[in-house]
């Protein structure tokens, strides 16, 4: 491979991850798809109900000052298939979550696409978009 | 700042290659013979006139899919063209937060929109009559096969009047009527009447591929049919069409708690 096709393979990988969100938008209006953002908290409550699961997560912000996330999440069916269970989720586990936040400002996102996951505490991932 | 001109030099290579590949996409897309020629080099073949097993669409990225996209749309009549503006989505090119998109309060998604759904369906056949069950919504039609014609003044229904019949051992045509007017086409946020009458080819072309067509026709509300994208669906044989109904109570608890703070608010 010659150098010029390596630096643009490079280049074209680059724009793609920057890209990519922009192209999975599906128009869920609420939310800002083209920046998705990762916050990492204790879980104060999970909500398995239809038609959308809920994930709720104290974090610290830059000042100490605890904000309590809430995150849609898929429906319960749709949850299962990426192998979550009711019981995945406790109050007192220490999650990383990649979402889409609000556009208002709100700490509230949406974890349910293809670039949304949660990281639990022993490093295993769970996704929520295999339908 | 010396970077800039080389990233925007890549970044238009990027898009034109890009275009490129996704050309192709659609134009393999456009051609059902040779997308099915592509899939039929692993999969067994079809069995014949049957569509037993649960199903699910492919495409739209996994989310709720448009009826079509916005330039296929056929002119809309002055009637739909006031429904159309009122009516106010949180997907496609109007999509913002809030609107009001009937399913937000739990109405019945209805059909067609709900084949329009990510979420799988199962297809049982028994003699006259072929079963379809939506896993959104916990929701099922009749599709009758027994030669029976449409009735003639159905009350209007959110998932119409479905009779069915094999065109030829792959082929099986499902029409349907008597639908209300309440229901959206799909998220974008298109209207229909009641005269609506939708016409959806199930080809099999292979054991794991519905190849599907749908075509909506509705001289009240477009002034030509609506002839939706071809769509694929791929049997999912391990399976199980799971429950998923709207909960009003569960769906007010997220509006309140999740949906509404998401919301911007209206400025005073």
């Amino acid at each position: 491979m010659n150098l010029r096709l390596a630096v643009f393979l490079f280049l074209f990988a680059g724009l793609l991850l920057v890209c990519g969100p922009v192209w999975a938008h599906h128009g869920n209006a609420a939310y800002d798809e083209t920046h998705w953002i990762t916050i990492s908290g204790t879980v104060t409550e999970f909500v398995w109900s239809n038609p959308h699961c809920q994930i709720f997560v104290d974090v610290k912000d830059d000042k100490g000052k605890v904000v309590n996330w809430a995150i849609e999440s898929q429906s319960p069916g749709i949850m299962r298939r990426n192998s979550w269970t009711r019981t995945s989720l406790q109050p007192g586990d220490q999650i990383t979550v990649t979402l889409a936040p609000a556009k208002n400002g709100a700490p509230v996102g949406f974890s349910g696409n293809a670039d949304g996951k949660v990281i639990f505490a022993d490093g295993r991932v769970l996704k929520m978009n295999n339908r | 700042m010396r970077s800039r001109p080389l990233a925007l030099i890549a970044c238009s290579m990027a898009a034109l290659t890009a275009a490129f590949v996704m050309s192709n996409v659609v134009h393999a897309q456009s051609n059902p013979q040779q997308a099915a020629a592509k899939s039929t080099a692993a999969a067994a073949p079809a069995p014949k006139r049957d569509l037993t097993g649960v199903w699910q669409l492919q495409g739209g990225d996994g989310g709720a899919q448009p009826i079509a996209e916005d330039k296929a749309m056929p002119p809309m009549t002055p009637w739909a063209k006031v429904k159309y503006d009122a009516q106010k989505p949180g997907y496609g090119s109007r999509g913002a937060a809030g609107g009001n998109d009937p399913i937000l309060q739990c109405d019945p998604i209805g059909f067609p929109r709900i084949m329009l759904m990510p979420t799988p369906n199962e297809l049982l056949q028994t003699p006259g009559r072929t079963i379809q069950f939506w896993e959104r919504e916990h929701e099922w039609r009749t599709i009758w096969t027994d030669g029976r014609p449409f009735p003639t003044d159905p009350d209007p229904a959110w998932y119409g009047y479905s009779i069915g019949h094999w065109e030829s051992d792959d082929t099986f045509v499902v029409e349907s009527m008597g639908f209300n007017d309440k229901t959206w086409l799909g998220p974008t946020g298109y209207p229909h009447s009641e005269d609506m009458r939708v016409v959806e080819r199930y080809r099999r072309v292979d054991h794991d591929t519905i190849s599907y067509d749908m075509t909506v026709t509705d001289p009240k509300a477009y002034t030509k049919p609506v002839v939706t994208p071809h769509r694929v669906m791929k049997l999912k044989s391990a399976e199980e069409i799971s429950e998923q109904p709207c909960v009003w109570s569960q769906e007010n608890e997220f509006a309140q708690r999740i949906r509404n703070p998401a919301t911007p608010q209206p400025a005073k």
